[in-house]
């Protein structure tokens, strides 16, 4: 889920930038030092959006900068096991589908697509279902279930994200459709008995 | 201006002359060319804007 936060951080305000507006140093060092970093109790930063509160300079010795406690906003990405998220699929292989959640890419093994058996189709970049004829290609916007989460604080981009859709409620927009469909049906046979 | 000891004095000035060096903006013309000189000045000016927290 995505969160706004207000959050404490001390920030370092090199001596080069002195003379700028101070406001605005701080949320550059802000954004350039959060944007794209992970940490495991707060989530994967999105962007620091606004400086609120900036208290007291302090110096250390041995360095020339200016280190300010500072009150900030962020808009970050907190995903949690067992929760329900949309993404968009970026690439698909023999071996699973990979789906952009926004500023992370998450895992969708072929083993967790479907109960059918699934079928690489190289030339189309598709997985195919073999029973059911349905197939994800990339650019399908997907429903998955978060059933793996490791969160690489150091190098971000070796986190690992799992997915599950084998589920009912979970698959690509079309599926979704096809399903709300056979529901109706159902639902209309019902009421007409 | 407030009066400061000799040991808050260096601090103050040590610490200007090493923003200075790195290069944070002079706050008086001056003719030195040493962040160190130029710390010294800027301090008998008073516009240094560091103060000292005493406990």
């Amino acid at each position: 889920m995505y969160y706004k936060m207000t959050l404490e951080d001390k920030v370092r305000v090199p001596p080069n930038r002195l003379g700028e507006d101070l406001e605005k140093v701080i949320l550059d060092v802000l954004q350039e030092q959060l944007e794209g970093s992970i940490t495991k109790e707060i989530g994967i930063y999105i962007a620091v959006t606004k400086v609120l509160n900036i208290g007291q300079g302090e110096l250390i010795p041995g360095d020339g900068a200016i280190y300010y406690d500072v009150r900030f906003e962020a808009l970050v990405l907190r995903l949690a096991l067992q929760e329900v998220i949309e993404g968009q699929v970026v690439e698909t292989t023999g071996f699973g589908a990979f789906v952009s959640l926004g500023p992370i890419d998450a895992m969708l093994h072929v083993s967790q697509i479907s109960d059918d058996y699934i079928s690489y189709d190289e030339k189309n970049a598709r997985l195919i279902c073999q029973e059911s004829k349905r197939y994800i290609a990339v650019g399908d916007g997907i429903r998955a279930r978060v059933v793996a989460l490791s969160l690489n604080e150091r190098e971000p981009r070796e986190s690992k994200i799992g997915l599950t859709m084998r589920q009912s409620g979970l698959g690509t927009g079309r599926w979704l459709e096809e399903e709300l469909e056979r529901e109706k049906e159902r639902g209309a046979a019902h009421g007409g008995a | 201006m407030e009066s400061y000891t000799r040991y808050e004095r260096a601090r103050i000035i040590g610490a200007r002359a090493l923003q200075l060096s790195m290069g944070a903006p002079l706050l008086i013309n001056t003719v030195y060319t040493e962040p160190l000189e130029i710390a010294l000045e800027e301090f008998e000016h008073g516009v240094i804007p560091i103060t000292v927290k005493r406990k």
